[in-house]
């Protein structure tokens, strides 16, 4: 059964009202979204600024409340649950921000922001609760004895690992992790994934993992779900998704990541236009003013999403008829035969060294 | 073909209010060719935009000390006059932020701003630097630029401001751009018109570029010659293509082996464990020994030396080439 079912979530915000509080114009965030994510697995919402994303990984956590749909935990109904019973949720569903400079309380030290979660939902009796600190703290490459510092003191990558060990500490079933990694350095980057990666085998967590980028999801994901203003074009697993992209919205994303590879030989699609505005979306399929397949039926009508045999669902009128991908895809050459063998040793060398991030650095962030 | 601009033995240094030196730049050598894209590529806090700053001579007279030489056309840009100065900034020199929605004035149209810059290098009426400001905004395809050219930044969306960014560069037919993580703020499809645009107006104008970005990415697209920088020193230099077949510093391994690609599916990305030294106190060898995997005891004794690698490549570790390592 699955961890988590989505179904038919819809969240429209009202950005204007008449002089009598009528509501005059929407922000249509999310119309009508609906998936399901098994224990243990990442599923990625990937999409553009503005496509909803983030707003369904608040919806799924009750951060906000939706206008329709529902949300099914194990065998609950989160719309129904009663304060008390949403406090007993959240001990099993857990949120990651993007901004580790923002999401941490600055005049807590990181004992406090560790202890809080153990103490609201009383996990561990106050005796206990150090010791339990300090072990989460390992369990994400901390040095236990930086449970004193705030938030201040670290460097940016660290509070990524102080967020996600806040999440941890409750041992949640669930994470979202929304865009974690784009506030990093590419360096700080590649710890953070690959720490969200082992914890996700050794604890058996599911992640949603909301992203823009597409290269980081497919280091990461099970299924992947294409989002555009407000609802998911295509989904399906992560290797056939990056195989055999089909709705014309996926192949743009994908064709438009730069590749560290000169002169990569694949064609691109470049979208012409602009992101259409929330505010007004466009008729029919919404994606159809900036889609180069564009035919009279996609301005009226809007496509369904239809799940193939496969499990590969997409929306699109014309998905059968459109042209193999192959051309925009990257070539599958990766490193080249030197680099590989230096990439191999770099990282053979620096295994079994400190824990990733262990030290800390002077009080001074770098950043320019 | 002697280069547009050359840099030599650039060292910037910050001044703190508590007497604190932090040394940003240090001795960093570029030069770019007419017509030829630099990148300069390296992580917060390298010195990359601190470099462009300087360039540019937008630096802090009163708090920053920066030496050395950056001879562009004849004309030494640290030991220029303010005047000179700011008759080559947006005229010969221009640049282009990261942040679209901060770089422009929110109380002048768009043609304002642009007119402006054209009045003040060019001169000439009014009316003719408004059909020169129409035409550039249709060289970046903003879509009827007639209407546009009135209309507040707050009008338009990021990746149009940044067309307008670069509409404003060009203005005055620059002979360098300096364009400083010109795409990081956009979502990926409009990077990837940008980064056309760009391109496009580098083999109709000529114009040198020196692109600052983090992203390994748009470096293999647009850049012809690529230095990576740590610590704000330039560790390596290298032809694109060589840069990314065969780097010979460890810093450049291990930032090539951390992203991720589309291109394959690795289990496990590299890391760079430790952390930026404190530049305040430099270390006294490689500034990148604490964190190497190749480390030797002689890296940590003298700062090492910029080596040719092979025509066009150096690098500054004295086990380059790397090769030799695991062979």
């Amino acid at each position: 059964m699955a961890l988590l079912e989505v179904n038919g979530l819809v969240k429209h915000f009202v950005v204007e009202r008449s002089l009598f509080g009528r509501a005059r114009a929407h922000v249509k965030a999310v119309d009508g979204v609906s998936f399901s994510l098994d224990a243990g697995k990442t599923l990625a919402l990937v999409g553009e600024s503005g496509c909803g994303k983030s707003t369904v990984s608040r919806l799924v956590l009750r951060l906000i409340e939706p206008d329709a749909g529902t949300v099914r935990f194990g065998s609950r109904d989160l719309l129904s649950l009663d304060a008390d019973a949403l406090r007993k949720f959240r001990r099993e569903a857990q949120i990651i921000f993007q901004d580790p400079y923002a999401s941490l309380n600055p005049r807590m030290t990181v004992a406090q922001i560790l202890t809080e979660p153990l103490a609201l939902h009383d996990l561990v009796p106050p005796a206990q609760r150090r010791e339990r600190v300090a072990e989460i703290l390992r369990l994400v490459g901390l040095e236990p004895r930086l449970a004193r510092r705030y938030p201040h003191e670290f460097s940016g990558g660290q509070r990524q690992r102080i967020a996600i060990a806040r999440a941890l500490a409750v041992e949640p079933k669930l994470i979202i992790c929304d865009e974690p990694v784009s506030a990093l350095d590419v360096s700080i980057r590649s710890q953070i994934l690959n720490l969200l990666r082992e914890l996700q085998d050794r604890l058996g967590l599911a992640y949603i993992f909301v992203s823009h980028d597409l290269a980081v999801v497919k280091h990461i994901a099970d299924r992947v779900a294409v989002m555009n203003l407000g609802g998911i074009v295509e989904e399906a697993d992560a290797d056939e998704l990056f195989a055999q992209p089909r709705h014309p919205y996926s192949r743009a994303l994908l064709s438009a990541i730069p590749l560290p590879q000169p002169h990569a030989k694949r064609a691109k699609v470049v979208l012409q236009g602009e992101i259409p505005s929330a505010l007004d979306p466009p008729s029919g399929c919404r994606f159809h003013t900036r889609c180069p397949f564009v035919i009279d039926r996609c301005r009226t009508e809007a496509p369904a999403l239809v799940t193939d045999d496969a499990g590969h669902a997409t929306a699109c009128h014309r998905v059968s008829e459109l042209p193999p991908a192959d051309t925009i895809l990257p070539a599958a050459a990766g490193f080249s035969p030197a680099l590989a063998k230096l990439v191999a040793a770099f990282s053979r060398k620096t295994e079994g060294a400190n824990p990733a991030g262990v030290g800390i650095q002077s009080a001074r962030p770098t950043t320019t | 073909m002697s280069p547009l601009i050359e840099i030599r033995d650039l060292r910037i240094r910050f001044h703190g209010d508590d007497g604190r030196i932090t040394h940003a730049v240090d001795s960093v050598d570029l030069s770019v060719a007419n017509g030829a894209t630099l990148g300069l590529v390296g992580e917060s806090g390298c010195g990359k935009s601190v470099t462009s700053l300087a360039i540019m001579g937008l630096l802090p007279k009163q708090t920053t000390e920066v030496t050395g030489a950056i001879r562009f056309d004849g004309f030494d840009l640290l030991k220029a006059a303010d005047q000179t100065l700011r008759d080559l900034r947006g005229n010969r020199l221009a640049m282009i932020f990261q942040e679209p929605m901060t770089s422009l004035n929110p109380s002048f149209t768009i043609g304002d701003q642009i007119i402006e810059t054209i009045l003040r290098h060019r001169g000439g009426s009014r009316k003719s630097a408004r059909e020169r400001a129409i035409d550039l905004l249709r060289r970046v395809h903003i879509p009827s630029p007639e209407r546009r050219i009135d209309e507040y930044p707050h009008k338009l969306s990021g990746g149009m401001r940044q067309r307008v960014m670069i509409a404003m560069a060009l203005a005055c037919d620059p002979q360098l751009l300096i364009a400083d993580e010109p795409t990081t703020a956009l979502d990926v499809t409009l990077q990837a018109q940008i980064l056309e645009l760009m391109r496009e107006l580098k083999a109709a104008s000529g114009a040198a570029i020196i692109l600052i970005t983090h992203d390994l990415g748009v470096v293999a697209e647009v850049c012809d010659e690529v230095a990576v920088m740590y610590a704000g020193e330039i560790v390596e230099r290298a032809p694109v293509d060589e840069l990314f077949s065969a780097p010979q510093h460890p810093y450049t391994v291990g930032l090539l082996g951390s992203i991720p690609r589309l291109d394959q599916r690795a289990e496990q990305l590299a890391t760079i464990e430790g952390m930026v030294p404190n530049m305040a106190q430099p270390p006294a060898g490689c500034r990148f020994a604490a964190r190497c995997p190749f480390v030797l005891e002689a890296c940590t004794r003298a700062p090492p030396p910029l080596v040719d690698v092979s025509p066009g490549h150096v690098s500054r570790c004295i086990r380059a080439p790397l090769e030799i390592l695991v062979s």
